[in-house]
């Protein structure tokens, strides 16, 4: 998979970029904020459709352009896959309403033609490792569901629908819950948002289960490399709820321990929605849904110790860095192609031992896009197979690597 | 810093609360009112304060009818089949589906969706008026329009849910709508489609 060239209009400090990207290395350099991590925003934005740093995707419309009647921003790549060459366009287009805050419209095209957002993720893959990545292991679990999210969407048709979908219904549900708790009314309006949640959330904690405990065969192999054999890092998914029959036992809102379990999605499915049904009367006085996988947990062990509570900082960035490695790999045996690998900064982060690692682990065949402030960083050796593109006020020009 | 005269800044303001229209339109409308001649507003604001007045709703469907009569055009058609009702949202989805001249039953007229984000449940809908309509015994089917969105599919299964005692044949409008679009602005083909392919709810 590769990204050949890149135009954006109106995306973040854009007004308008054209680029192109040879078949390896690219390096991006320019002084603080000039523009670099926002390349490598959108271009990942080609991948999960929605941006992977902003609160809101509108964020990433340039700022001057919301002064037009109806302001649009543009990302469009090109795109080698299998052999053949596409484009990827989305569209962020902010239709004005009465508030004058606005609804944003993402558009997704695939060669010209408009595809459905939902069909369309997955079409471009690509790795996106920030420094402040650390978070997922430091911050609380809405970080590391977010995190998850993001991989399985690229990886699994339906995915994100089904998380959208159950998104939509959750809030509608707790508002539901809350209104009964209130003023009272006929509990039979949940039986439908019931039915979302569970048809919903069984496609979700099918994904997760399945993949996760996959997933981590890789991830323990880059972390053992990375870190020569000294430590064993464990992913230890707790699902809110696990897709069990409970019908029996004690309410528990803490977590099970048992992440690789045979539930298929029909069964899940019918459990969860059982499960809803028992828990109606507590949930209805707490007006919110307790179970399900907006309350999945995700934690890290190195050599048993629980990483986001006693990890030191370099083992963070560690376990960071080999999360990425391995979805680039775990990405290339599902979709069978290497995905294009973003990073950003990172390499300034590592110290000369792991930047060697680092470098060394992009193998021969996949394409990277790097930033830095400071080409010194790198050897003049590494720094001549890489495109030189200098990033300045929104504006880029390609130089020759020294 | 008020730029502009008071009575103007007013009317961009009213029209800025109507649905669909931001500041721009909105300044926009104004202005051009400004402009016209007399009539033009004359006759703009002696429709709107008719429109209050002299509309009612339909006692028996709840669709809009003149002020004064009891039942719209559509429930006094005496050729029209008393047996089959299309149950709708909005009044709106009534002109929808007569422009598709493609049914010939009677309709209901809910005023709105569930939606607990709003705060609308079924005491806030036309729903026990359909029910009345419903025990009286005369309707074999009734086809749930309701929009192609949760809200409209969480309203169409509650509908199911209160209506299971009678005996009355329930169908819900076939996809082919645009999902999440509106009813409304489906175009005739679609509609036509959809009202044809109508399933068992
Ligand atoms: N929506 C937007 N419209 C216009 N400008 C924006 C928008 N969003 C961000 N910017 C500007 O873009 C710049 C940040 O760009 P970016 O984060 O890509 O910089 P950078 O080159 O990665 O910097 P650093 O080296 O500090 O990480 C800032 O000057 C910011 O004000
Ligand atoms: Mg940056
Ligand atoms: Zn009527």
């Amino acid at each position: 998979m590769q990204i050949l060239s890149l135009s954006l209009s109106n995306y973040r400090i854009f007004k308008r970029l054209e680029m192109d990207f040879p078949q390896r290395l690219t390096l991006l350099v320019g002084n603080n904020a000039q523009g670099k991590t926002s390349i490598l925003e959108a271009i990942h934005f080609l991948s999960i459709f929605t941006s992977p740093l902003a609160s809101s995707d509108r964020e990433a419309i340039n700022l001057l352009a919301l002064k037009e009647e109806i302001p649009v921003g543009r990302i469009v790549g090109g795109i080698q896959k299998a052999g053949k060459k596409h484009t990827l366009e989305i569209r962020l287009i902010l239709n004005p309403a009465q508030n004058g805050s606005g609804r944003l419209r993402k558009e997704v095209l695939i060669d010209g033609v408009k595809k459905k957002l939902f069909d369309a993720v997955g079409f471009f893959n690509s790795v996106l490792f920030l420094p402040q990545m650390t978070r997922i292991l430091e911050d609380g679990p809405e970080e590391r569901r977010k995190y998850i999210d993001q991989l399985l969407s690229q990886a699994y048709p339906g995915y994100v629908r089904a998380l959208s979908d159950y998104q939509a219904a959750l809030s509608r549900r707790n508002a539901l819950l809350k209104l009964l708790f209130d003023k009272g009314g006929d509990e039979g309006q949940l039986a439908y948002w019931d039915e979302m949640i569970a048809t919903n959330g069984a496609t979700i904690i099918e994904a997760r289960i399945k993949s996760i405990s996959d997933f981590e065969e890789y991830f323990r192999e880059q972390f053992r490399r990375l870190t020569g054999s000294r430590e064993e890092i464990r992913l230890d998914y707790q699902p809110s709820y696990n897709g069990e029959n409970q019908a029996n036992r004690q309410l528990e809102l803490g977590i099970n321990q048992s992440a690789s379990n045979p539930f298929g999605y029909a069964e899940i499915r019918e459990n969860f929605l059982a499960r809803l049904k028992t828990l109606r009367r507590e949930e209805i006085r707490r007006g919110v849904t307790t179970i399900g996988p907006h309350r999945d947990e995700i934690r890290f062990f190195s050599n048993d110790i629980d990483l986001g509570v006693f990890g030191s900082r370099g083992q963070i960035r560690t376990a960071v860095m080999a999360l990425k490695i391995a979805e680039t790999q775990w990405l290339k045996d599902k979709s069978g192609e290497l995905p294009v690998l973003l990073l950003d900064e990172t390499l300034a982060e590592l110290d000369e031992l792991r930047r060697a690692d680092l470098l060394n682990s992009l193998g021969l065949d996949e394409q990277a896009i790097l930033t830095t402030t400071d080409l010194k960083l790198f050897s003049p050796d590494f720094a001549k197979t890489c495109q030189v593109w200098q990033v300045a006020e929104g504006r880029v020009e390609k130089s020759n690597s020294g | 810093m008020a730029i502009l005269p008071e009575p103007l800044e007013k009317l961009m303001l009213a029209f800025e609360r109507l649905p669909g229209i931001g500041p721009k339109t909105a300044s926009r409308l104004a202005f051009y009112m400004l402009r016209a001649p007399a009539e033009v507003s004359a006759d703009l604001a002696e429709a709107l304060k008719d429109i209050k007045i002299s509309t009612a709703l339909c006692k028996v469907c709840f669709n809009i009818t003149a002020a004064g009569r009891d039942l719209c055009d559509i429930c006094a058609a005496p050729e029209r089949d008393n047996g089959l009702v299309c149950v709708v949202e909005e009044p709106m989805d009534v002109l929808a589906l007569e422009r598709t001249a493609g049914f010939a039953g009677r309709y209901h007229v809910l005023h709105g969706a569930l939606s607990p984000i709003e705060g609308i449940g079924p005491d806030n809908l036309r729903i026990a008026e359909l029910e009345d309509r419903v025990k009286e015994g005369r309707i074999r089917e009734i086809i749930v329009a309701t929009n192609p969105s949760m809200e409209g599919d969480a309203t169409a299964l509650y509908l199911r849910q209160r209506l299971e005692t009678y005996p009355v044949h329930l169908t819900r409008l076939a996809r082919g709508l645009p999902v999440g679009g509106d009813l409304e602005y489906a175009d005739q083909s679609t509609l036509l489609r959809a009202l044809a392919g109508r399933q068992d709810l």
